[in-house]
């Protein structure tokens, strides 16, 4: 299993979450984050005064897949969220030993 | 006498004086001097003074005669004095003092002692505060004679909430002074039976408060006012006894005349001593019912806070629910006035109006356009908005001046996302937007800044208040919410300009949520497209602030720090495109929107005369303007030749409009706005705009700071005709406005922050941008538009806005035709700098 965390552009995240929803995966958590990656933001202007905006508004995606779906799942977020431009964002894939449904106690159970 | 021509059918004046002192004598000594004969007294001398005022010779104005103080309130004892006030209506002539002399002396003759008060109505336009004693005595005031019609019209400025505010106060204080002199205690073994604690001047003084500010305050538990109306007699039959005995105006109640006045009352007992006794405990228990009555009355009368509306410990509530019953546009009024007191509305208002609201419709809310203005002017976002609003709701005043906000009364819409139901999300709404008056955090003061900036905040309220009432219908809600929204303008006779905008508002309220939450804030499109929209920075605010505080009222969950950053950045981003790259869209000939301005033309402009007008002015032109305002500028510029200037200037309530078409040139646009300072208007906002063709059209508005125009006749052609001279360069206004603007900077003191300039060559395709911001002052933008001439640029495109102190203005500039270079740049700012932290003010 892996879980797949996305930082994708917040308008990205229902044509993300469709793309995935044809793939059967449907749980999912979506997060209001701010940071940057090489895009470090940028300086805007307000009223002739210069200020920066370093930590940008940005969406989480975190979806823990099985091995074998990890390829398409990652192809598929990447499809959806591009606008080819400076600002897309990340995927990034870490292992997962084990998961447990809390109400039942379960082990591996997705 | 002799002044008093004796007629063979009525007795003399004296006589009937005599004969009305005689009737209260006799009344006396029987010990029955008390309120009924004093009230009878006062009715013989009314009619006295009635026939006095017919014998006079007519005044050259209508004149009345009124009865003040203890006169007016009918309490006249055997030597009481006589006060009156004679009111004429107008300025006072010969023949009116004849009439006067005619009126008073035969009263000095007759050996009355009488306080006249001679005024004209117009005194009473304001309250004469250095003499409270005097104001008492009006509070009284019963008219005797005269025109009727005239009394009248005082007793209408008279009685004003601001009179009785200032009354209450004053009588206060006049009553701890009384107090003080008799040491604060009504236990007095020789009492006064006038000034004394707990006698006559405090049962005056109880019912005086009493009338102004809770006319039934009295009323409750008709055993106190039985025992009230029992010292006031008790007291009166004492004083008549000593007026009587002491013939003159007396009013202690001595040793001496203890006795005597036990006696004339019956009061039993073998010894004098036994009769006086009683006769004092009665006193002295009389003494403290009024003293005890007077203390609660002072404690919890309310404050006269707007007419008919007085300030209790519950709140706000009406003074004469009668009155108030009869004007349903007056009960905003309460609200009104709860906001601007920091109070809650009365529990007994609300469930008085909640009680009779149900007795009209909605036109009656609003039958005038003071009552209209009156609404409009009540949602100004502030502290209490919403608080009040939700009484107003609560109590049905709300829905029953609004039918369209009553359809959404407790209306549910199953969404899984909204919190509340959708009447309180929208009264929600308001509160988010007042509470940015005083935001809790950095970020949220960023908003509350726009808020600050906004002309009209109200039209924004108004929006709010509307903008989901179409969600009583279950399909789409928001043409439903504009449809409802344009009949409560209509009701309220909105102006054209005003309708535009809550139209707009209600239409589009959910159009930037969607663009920061739903669209690419960093794709320019998104920006260019919401840009377009709102088409003038006002409108963008108010659309930001709407989109803020809806957003905020759906759970408290929603509105979060990240949504807030994205909201505010497509804010700034669409900001600049508005003001930093309109240069660079031109009308054309396809424009969206000409085809409908052409359409609609007066007979008078051709197609062709607008359409050359209009090329190559930037889009935001037509979004700036009415078609109206439009069509006018395109008569201004009609055959204009260089040298050429020609003008509007209109007022628009406080401001002033000037409109100035002409061709350009260098120092141009310095020139005018030199010409506005040396006027000492101060500009506020404005747009200076030029086509290919070097048409140029600028539009400020300002303020006379100097009422330049008010004070002079002919101001305003000697402003045009100065600003024709100096335009067409037949006048130097350098000269004239140096001495002006020593004198200025002379005063101004330390500016309060320190001026920015940035120059931006990427923001336009076409221009240099300089966006400037300086404290606001006499001459700024021409001082600023010199310096950019003097460097050789053209000035081809300006906004111009203030924010309070705060100058900010936005140049579009070039030089030889193109943007200026890097070095043209860094001169230019190094000189503006250098001149906005004033070491180089004046040439």
């Amino acid at each position: 299993m892996k879980l797949i965390k996305s930082i994708i552009r917040p308008n990205k995240v229902d044509e993300v979450k469709d793309a995935l929803a044809k793939l059967n995966i449907a749980g999912m958590t979506v997060t209001e984050v701010r940071g940057h990656g090489k895009q470090k933001g940028h300086t805007a202007i307000y009223r002739g005064k210069e200020y920066n905006v370093s930590l940008l508004p940005k969406m989480e995606l975190e979806v823990v897949v099985q091995d074998e779906i990890v390829d398409e799942a990652i192809k598929a977020i990447i499809q959806a969220a591009r606008t080819g431009e400076i600002g897309d964002g990340r995927v990034f894939v870490i292992p997962v030993s084990h998961t447990y449904r809390i109400r039942t106690g379960e082990q591996d159970a997705l | 006498m002799d002044t008093i021509t004796r007629r063979d059918d009525q007795p003399t004046p004296l006589a009937v004086l005599e004969a009305a002192r005689r009737e209260l004598a006799d009344e006396t000594v029987r010990g029955r001097g008390g309120r009924m004969a004093v009230e009878r007294y006062a009715g013989r001398v009314d009619a006295l003074l009635q026939r006095l005022c017919a014998e006079a010779p007519a005044a050259a104005r209508p004149v009345a005669i009124a009865a003040l103080g203890g006169y007016g309130r009918r309490h006249l004892c055997l030597y009481s004095d006589i006060d009156v006030l004679v009111l004429f209506d107008g300025a006072i002539g010969p023949d009116d003092e004849r009439f006067l002399r005619a009126f008073l002396h035969p009263l000095w003759d007759l050996g009355l002692v009488v306080g006249h008060q001679v005024r004209e109505l117009a005194d009473f336009e304001r309250i004469e505060i250095d003499n409270p004693e005097f104001l008492l005595a009006l509070a009284d005031a019963r008219p005797i004679a005269g025109e009727r019609s005239l009394f009248d019209r005082f007793a209408v400025m008279f009685r004003r909430w601001e009179t009785h505010a200032f009354l209450l106060e004053s009588l206060k204080q006049l009553i701890d002074e009384r107090h003080a002199k008799f040491e604060d205690t009504f236990y007095q073994l020789e009492p006064d039976v006038k000034d004394a604690p707990g006698a006559l001047r405090d049962l005056t003084a109880m019912r005086t408060i009493a009338r102004i500010t809770h006319p039934t305050m009295l009323d409750p538990g008709a055993a106190d006012r039985a025992r009230l109306d029992d010292a006031e007699d008790f007291l009166f039959r004492v004083r008549s006894i000593l007026h009587l005995e002491g013939r003159r105006n007396h009013n202690v109640l001595g040793h001496d005349l203890q006795e005597k006045a036990a006696h004339t009352l019956g009061y039993p007992g073998a010894e004098p001593q036994q009769r006086v006794e009683r006769l004092m405990g009665d006193y002295f228990r009389h003494a403290r019912v009024v003293s005890r009555s007077l203390d609660w009355v002072r404690r919890t009368a309310p404050t006269p806070v707007g007419a008919n509306l007085v300030r209790s410990r519950d709140g706000i509530g009406f003074i004469d629910k009668q009155h108030a019953a009869a004007h349903p546009e007056s009960w905003l009024a309460v609200f009104h006035v709860a906001i601007d007191r920091g109070s809650p509305v009365a529990d007994e208002a609300l469930a008085w109006i909640q009680q009779h609201v149900n007795s009209y419709a909605a036109e009656d809310f609003f039958p005038s356009p003071s009552a209209s203005a009156a609404l409009i002017g009540f949602l100004k976002p502030r502290a209490g908005l919403y608080a009040r609003l939700s009484e107003m709701h609560d109590c049905g005043l709300l829905g029953r001046m609004f039918p369209e906000f009553q359809a959404i009364s407790c209306r549910v819409i199953r969404d899984f996302y909204h919190k509340y139901t959708v009447d309180e999300h929208t009264l929600l709404t308001i509160r988010n937007l007042e509470r940015l008056e005083a935001p809790s955090t950095p970020s949220r003061a960023r908003f509350g800044s726009l808020l600050a900036d906004l002309e009209a905040p109200e039209l924004l309220v108004l929006s709010l208040l509307f903008h989901d009432v179409g969600k009583w219908r279950d399909d789409e809600h928001t043409p439903e919410s504009v449809r409802m929204a344009r009949q409560v303008l209509e009701r309220l006779d909105a102006v054209p300009e005003s309708r535009e905008i809550v139209e707009f508002l209600i239409r589009t309220h959910l159009r930037m949520s969607t663009a920061a939450f739903r669209r690419d804030t960093e794709d320019p499109e998104t920006v260019k497209q919401l840009a377009t929209l709102v088409g003038t920075e006002e409108r963008l605010k108010m659309l930001c602030l709407m989109t803020l505080v809806d957003v905020g009222a759906v759970s408290p969950e929603t509105l979060t720090p990240w949504r807030e950053e994205l909201l505010w950045q497509l804010y700034v981003d669409t900001y600049n495109h508005l003001t930093l790259g309109y240069g660079d869209e031109l009308i054309d000939r396809n424009q969206s929107g000409l085809a409908d301005l052409l359409a609609g033309r007066p007979p008078e402009l051709s197609e062709s005369e607008i359409t050359r007008f209009l090329e190559g002015l930037p889009r935001r032109y037509l979004q700036l303007f009415s078609r109206d305002a439009i069509y006018g500028h395109v008569r201004l510029s009609r055959d204009i030749h260089p040298d050429e200037v020609h003008v509007s200037l209109e007022q628009k309530g406080a401001l002033w409009e000037l409109t100035v078409v002409t061709l350009d040139k260098p120092f141009l646009f310095s020139n005018i706005c030199g010409v506005l300072s040396s006027f000492a208007m101060d500009i506020l906002r404005g747009h200076a705009l030029t086509n290919p063709n070097g048409l140029v059209l600028d539009i400020f508005q300002f303020t006379d700071e100097e009422r330049f125009f008010t004070l002079n006749p002919d101001g305003t052609e000697q402003f045009l005709h100065d600003l024709s001279e100096v335009v067409s360069g037949r006048s130097d206004i350098s000269a004239r406005l140096r001495a002006r603007e020593r004198g200025v900077l002379h005063r101004r003191g330390v500016p309060r922050f320190a001026p920015t300039i940035h120059a931006d060559n990427q923001a336009s395709r076409r221009y240099t941008i300089l966006d400037i911001i300086a404290n606001n002052r006499l001459g700024l933008l021409h001082r600023i538009s010199r310096v950019i001439s003097r460097h050789g640029c053209d000035v081809d495109l300006v906004l111009i806005s203030t924010e309070g102190e705060k100058a900010i203005d936005v140049f579009h500039i070039t030089k030889d035709g193109v943007k200026l270079t890097g070095a043209a740049q860094l001169e230019l700012t190094a000189d503006l700098q250098r001149m906005l932290e004033g070491s180089d003010e004046v040439d």
